[in-house]
Order: structure tokens, then C-alpha cells, then sequence
């Protein structure tokens, strides 16, 4: 396992300073309520927005609409971003990981059809991975397509969706046929949200929100050219699908506005000893957290393949998520309430009721430590 | 950049010399001449003195010798007392040196040329050839370099049993004014820099000694590795390792670059947590064989143990990090986050 010390160059220090610049102006402090990480708000104006500076989609080749960035650009923008908690959910999913995985595995025919679309902040995606008795092991899923005149009927549940009632598309990974080696014949497909013989059922989250579903597929159509990259490659295309998922900022930045908050609620006053060592050991935590992620980053620019440095950060990561949101929480003299009217609490509450899923989401923690001890002798 | 041929050289002759014997020796004995004169003659102990050599390079020696716990005064002789001698313009000399770390307790009085008081925790005193301390004036931070014959000591010993002796001045010293900026504070972020080398060589050995040890130990008839219970051992421990060595790196470039406090607080203290963490699940997944002085995994763990406490505990640095973020405010907690000493000072 190798992380290489990086530093931002003088190009990438002022993309840091234009977004902190838009941000400020776009989205001035106390006008609007913060989000916490990727969970943030779903606004199309603003992903739009975004689209518009050349911000999402950045990785993503020119011709279809991309920056034709680095991955490091991609963390400097996604950095500020999540640290000011702002509105990324309607992009977040297509910008992170469906929108490379159409690049690297679509058809020319995919690709100009779906690119350009989530270049300009338009096109929201869910993800179709887990089923009811389909949780860290995928290659169990059961949701099957069978072969039908020009292209594919699907059935099959899909659960956790997160979107599925607003978002427009998700990639469905199922079983096209039976082979003796069960992470053979599977597919990953691209099925509209909105195709007929689809239900979407909402799931309450722990918070009290709505953003969690269940997808029931039933007979749905997917014709031949919404199959991503080939028959039978989805467990390969799934794995490095995930593999985008992992080790980025918004495995380690997903409560840092508690904390934040918590500082500009006690400004002009005496923080205490305690205060004082809590939020040392979280900020040297946060910066080396950072090393790592940015070390991650440049690795995928040079063309590397970092899966276990990925696995091992992002459980490292979303731990200090947890253990953080639990130190701040011993700080407070609090009975935490829901219908709070101070934004601080209103943010403490959300993450408390969230922060579970920190260690669960893109991988369960207990997946993550196989992947990083495979690498480990390396 | 640093040299790649003189960490290789520094892993070489300290690979060579440090071995689990010679180790256990040095432990017994107090000093390790074999060891010492092999590294000196490799030029070990002075590379940021010579021309061209940088305070990375000797940075990058010094985590070779975390790697290889070796038992001897690296990072006192040329990172912190030479660095000293030869900011005030006092000769360094090829020998051993050590210096004064500067523990609550230490008292040190300048008369003339005669230096009279106590300083503990010093290491290897007993073999240094000079003892280097800051001492204070009225004109500023003087450096005081004193010779064998104007010392008694106590023989300490930290955790890992290397020398931490208590030394005694009584005697005539040589004494210079310290180099601009060079002041108690400057010598702690220094040898608070040293330690956090130091410590991610000896997790980067650890890590490695533990995934090597549990792949080979078989129990339930497979190698204990291959249970999942052991794995999130060897995780914890890599992760630590990881962090730990990138946070040196980084806390190294900043120091090149001379602003470097944020860093070396963050660093230090992310190295004194893992020294809990770290060695906690290289001994657990070593199991009784950890336990034993007659299995290398010592020398790391308790070198990790002892350093942690050296130039700032987490609790020093914690507070002093966590000051200094606090006054800076909210607004400028993130950039802190991700500029460090450019943001904010420590």
C-alpha cells in the first residue's frame, strides 16, 4: 500500500480560491440551512449553476461536455463544496461515480446520450446495487433480466435507493444469465425511473425523511443499447464503479459543519481547556484525513488503480465522522430536539439521526477492511 | 525531494547494524559503539550539517532509524544539538552530542562561562561528548555546549530503555548566542519533528512486522491473517502507519518551506494517538509472541510508547492546536484544515 505526499499546485490553489469565491457569493453564511455532506439538499438551480462554472461533470471528457480536469480538481471543487454544506444532491451520484463509469464503460451511443446531460447539473442519478437479501455481497443480487425482441425484461426489487422518487435514472445491476462463477453473468443497465412496470416505494430514514426507497421492477423494458459496456462485464463495471465511490471527501467531511457551527456559536467567547483539546484533535484529524484523500486523488491521475488505499481511508474516514458528532455531543449541555429553532442543534440532530449510516453506506466498514487487508502486502 | 540514495544507504548500514542482538544490547549496556560507529562513518549523524544536505534528507535518515529502532543519538546530534552549535557559530565536531529537551523541573544559570543547575530527561548524556542546552540572558537565548568533565549524571532510562539521563552542570561551558528565532519553542517544534520521524518509521516497520507475523502464524489450521477479526487488526495498524507517515511528509515539506507549527502539532500529536491504537493491535494480533523480549515487536512498541510523551503528549498539543484554531474563528476553520501554518499559526 503506497500513499505518495502531495501538495496543490499554484493552478489548483486558485480553482480553490474561485470556488471558495462563488460559494460566498452564491450562497452567503445564514442564507440557507447547511447540509450534511453528500446527504446534502436536492437544488436543480444550483447544480445548474455549478454546471454552468464548469463544475460538474469536470472529469469527464470535452467533447461530451466535460472539463477535461484532474481528479484533484474534482476534490478541490468537492472539498469546499461539502465543507460549506451546500446543495449537491441532485448531481452528487451521476457527478461522482455514474457519469465516469458511462465513460469508461458506455457506448459511443451512451455516452453522447447521458454525458452532456449530467455535465450541465440536469440529469439526477440513484443507484440500483442493493436488493432485500442483497447487501455487501452484490454478486448474490436476484434481480434478473431475460431476453426479449430488441433488449431486456427486468424484474426485481432494488432497496435503499436513495432518489428514486425525484432522480431520473438509475444503473441496475442484475443477472443477465446463470454461470458456474456466480460474479459471471451479471449486466449493469440503464433504466429510467420513470419506465413503465416500475414502483417506487418510499422507505422513512431513521431522521423522519423521505429520500430512502424501495423499487419494485416488474416486466420493465430496457432495450439492447441501454445495456452498460457488455453482457455479462457488470461485476467488473460494479467494482470499479465502486471502487468512485470511496476514499473522496465525502467520506470524512459528512459532520464537519457541526463542528464548525459549534465555533460560530462560541465566537468571542472562552471555548474551555476541553473545547480546545476536542476541536485540536479533530482539525489534526481532518488535515490528515486530507493528505491521504488528496494522495488517493493524484493516484487515479496518474492512471493508478488505489482500491485498498480507497477502502482503507474511507473507513478510517466515516469512523471520524462518528467520533467526532460523538465528541461535540459531549461538549453540549443539551437535550437535543428535532423542532430546535438554532441552527446548531438543528444540525447536531440531523447527524446524530444520520450518522449510522456513515459506516454503512458505499461499503459496509466490515467489506472495507477485507479490501484494505488484501492490499496490505502490497 | 529527498535523496533516495541516502535513505537506501541509512537502510543499509542501520539494517546491518540494528539488529534484534545489537538492540537488546544497547539496552543493556547503555550505548551502542558498533552501531554508532558504522552510522557515523556512513555520515548518519550530520547529514543536514553538510553542504547540500537538507533538513529533508536528515528527516528521511531519522525515519530510517524509527524503521530499524536504532539505539543511538541521530536526531540529537545533528538535528537538534548541531542544528544549535551551528546556528550560534559554535563548532558541532564529529562525535555524539545531545541536547537538553527542556522538561518542567530543569533549572540552568549562566555565570560567566560557568553553567550550573539540572536538566532532565537528556539522552544518552552518558555518551554524548557535549551536552548542548538553551539557556537564557538578558540579551536573548544563548546556546551553552558543555564538555563531559563539567557534568554529573544520574542514568535514567524512558520506556524503551534508551538513555534519558538527569544531568548536573557544574563546570565551564562554551557559549554563543543562539541564532535569531532559535528559542525554547523553536527547539520543541524541532524535537517534536524528530519524534514524529521517528514514530512513523517505527508504525511503518510495525505494520509491516505484524502483516508478515500473521500471515505466517497458522492457527485453525490457515494463517491467522485470514480471519476477519485479525484483519481489522492489521487495518488499524496500517491505517495508522498511513497516517502517520503522511502527516510526517507533510509536516517535513512545511518545515523545509519554515512554516511549519500547525503541521508538526497536528503531526505529533496525530503520532502520539497512534501510539495507543497502533500498538495496541500489533500486540493483539502477535499475541503472546508480542509479549516476549525475545521477539523484535518490543523495540517498536516501546520506542512508539516512550516518544509519544517526548516534545509534547496529546494533551500539549491538542490544547495548543485547538488554541490557536479557536482564536482564528469559524470562518477560518476549514482553511486551516487545508493550509495548515499558512492559516494559521500554532
Amino acid at each position: 500500500m503506497r500513499f505518495q505526499p502531495t501538495e496543490l499546485t499554484e493552478g489548483e490553489r486558485a480553482l480553490q480560491r474561485e470556488v471558495r469565491e462563488f460559494l460566498a457569493a452564491e450562497l452567503p453564511r445564514g442564507s440557507y440551512v447547511p447540509g450534511l455532506g453528500m446527504q446534502a439538499g436536492r437544488d436543480r438551480a444550483f447544480s445548474r449553476r455549478l454546471a454552468e462554472r464548469g463544475w460538474v461533470g469536470m472529469a469527464l471528457p470535452r467533447r461530451y461536455g466535460g472539463g477535461d480536469r484532474t481528479a484533484v480538481e474534482r476534490f478541490v471543487v468537492v472539498e469546499e463544496l461539502l465543507r460549506w454544506g451546500a446543495p449537491v444532491g441532485h448531481h452528487w451520484v451521476a457527478d461522482r461515480q455514474t457519469g465516469p463509469v458511462i465513460n469508461r464503460f458506455g457506448t459511443e451511443t451512451q455516452k453522447q446520450r447521458f454525458l452532456p446531460p449530467i455535465c450541465r447539473g440536469e440529469l439526477a442519478f440513484s443507484i440500483g446495487m442493493s436488493e432485500p437479501n442483497s447487501g455487501s455481497d452484490l454478486a448474490s443480487v436476484q434481480a434478473r433480466a431475460t431476453r426479449t425482441g430488441g433488449g431486456w425484461l427486468l424484474n426485481g426489487t432494488k432497496i435503499w435507493t436513495s432518489g428514486a422518487h425525484v432522480n431520473d435514472w438509475f444503473i441496475v445491476l442484475c443477472r443477465t444469465s446463470d454461470e458456474a462463477d456466480r460474479h459471471e453473468g451479471l449486466s449493469q443497465l440503464l433504466v429510467d425511473l420513470r419506465s413503465e412496470g416500475m414502483q417506487v416505494n418510499p422507505i422513512p430514514f431513521l431522521d423522519g425523511t423521505e429520500h430512502f426507497n424501495e423499487v419494485v421492477l416488474h416486466d420493465v423494458f430496457v432495450p439492447d443499447d441501454l445495456v452498460l459496456g457488455g453482457v455479462g462485464m457488470g461485476w467488473a463495471q460494479n467494482t470499479s464503479e465502486l471502487a468512485h465511490e470511496r476514499g473522496g471527501p465525502d467520506r470524512w467531511l459528512s459532520t464537519y459543519v457541526v463542528v464548525e457551527q459549534f465555533l460560530r456559536e462560541h465566537a468571542g467567547e472562552p471555548l474551555g481547556p476541553r473545547a480546545e483539546e476536542l476541536l485540536g484533535e479533530a482539525v489534526a484529524r481532518w488535515w490528515g484525513l486530507r493528505q491521504l484523500s488528496l494522495s488517493v486523488a493524484r493516484q487515479i491521475d496518474r492512471g493508478e488503480a488505489p482500491s485498498a488505499e480507497s477502502a482503507l481511508v474511507k473507513e478510517m474516514g466515516t469512523r471520524f465522522e462518528q467520533d467526532v458528532l460523538a465528541a461535540v455531543q459531549r461538549l453540549v449541555d443539551l437535550e437535543p430536539s428535532p423542532d430546535t429553532e438554532s441552527l446548531f442543534e438543528g444540525l447536531l440532530v440531523r447527524s446524530v439521526l444520520t450518522a449510522p449510516s456513515f459506516t454503512i453506506r458505499g461499503g459496509t466498514n466490515e467489506v472495507l477492511r477485507s479490501v484494505a487487508a488484501r492490499g496490505l502486502d502490497r | 525531494m529527498t535523496d533516495a540514495l541516502l535513505v537506501e544507504l541509512a537502510d543499509q548500514v542501520l539494517g546491518a547494524t540494528c539488529t534484534h542482538e545489537a538492540i537488546q544490547a544497547a539496552e543493556r549496556d547503555g550505548w551502542a559503539p558498533g552501531v554508532w560507529a558504522r552510522a557515523a562513518e556512513a555520515g548518519l549523524h550530520r547529514v543536514a550539517l553538510e553542504e547540500g544536505g537538507t533538513l529533508a534528507d536528515a528527516l528521511a535518515v531519522l525515519r530510517a532509524a524509527g524503521r530499524h529502532a536504532a539505539p543511538i543519538p541521530l536526531a540529537e546530534t545533528g538535528l537538534l544539538a548541531g542544528w544549535l552549535l551551528a546556528g550560534a557559530g559554535l563548532p558541532v565536531g564529529d562525535g555524539p552530542l545531545t541536547v537538553v529537551p527542556g522538561r518542567p523541573g530543569d533549572r540552568l544559570a549562566l555565570s560567566g562561562d560557568r553553567l550550573a543547575g539540572v536538566a532532565h530527561r537528556v539522552p544518552w548524556a552518558r555518551s554524548a561528548g557535549r551536552v548542548v542546552a538553551l539557556v537564557a540572558s538578558d540579551g536573548g537565548w544563548l546556546v551553552a555546549a558543555a564538555p563531559a568533565e563539567s557534568i554529573s549524571l544520574e542514568r535514567r532510562v524512558n520506556l524503551a530503555g534508551e538513555p534519558r539521563d538527569t544531568v548536573r552542570f557544574d563546570g565551564p561551558v562554551e557559549v554563543a548566542a543562539a541564532a535569531p528565532g532559535v528559542d525554547p519553542e523553536a527547539l520543541r517544534h524541532r524535537g517534536a519533528l524528530t519524534r514524529v520521524v521517528l514514530m512513523a518509521g517505527a508504525l511503518e516497520r510495525m505494520s509491516r512486522m505484524t502483516v508478515g507475523y500473521t500471515s505466517e502464524r497458522v492457527q485453525f489450521g490457515r494463517p491467522v491473517a485470514r480471519f476477519q477479526a485479525v484483519q481489522r487488526h492489521l487495518v488499524d495498524g496500517a491505517q495508522d502507519a498511513v497516517l502517520v507517515g503522511m502527516a510526517a511528509d507533510a509536516a517535513v515539506r512545511a518545515a523545509e518551506g519554515g512554516q511549519a507549527r500547525f503541521e508538526i502539532a497536528a503531526a505529533k500529536l496525530l503520532a502520539n494517538q497512534a501510539a495507543f491504537t497502533a500498538t495496541r493491535a500489533a500486540h493483539q494480533a502477535h499475541g503472546a509472541m508480542g509479549m516476549t523480549r525475545e521477539y523484535p515487536l518490543h523495540h517498536l512498541s516501546r520506542r512508539l510508547w516512550a516518544w509519544r510523551s517526548e516534545y509534547g503528549d496529546e494533551a500539549f498539543w491538542s490544547a495548543r492546536l485547538g488554541a490557536a484554531v479557536a482564536r482564528a474563528g469559524a470562518d477560518r476553520l476549514y482553511p486551516a484544515i487545508a493550509g495548515g501554518s499558512s492559516v494559521v499559526d500554532v
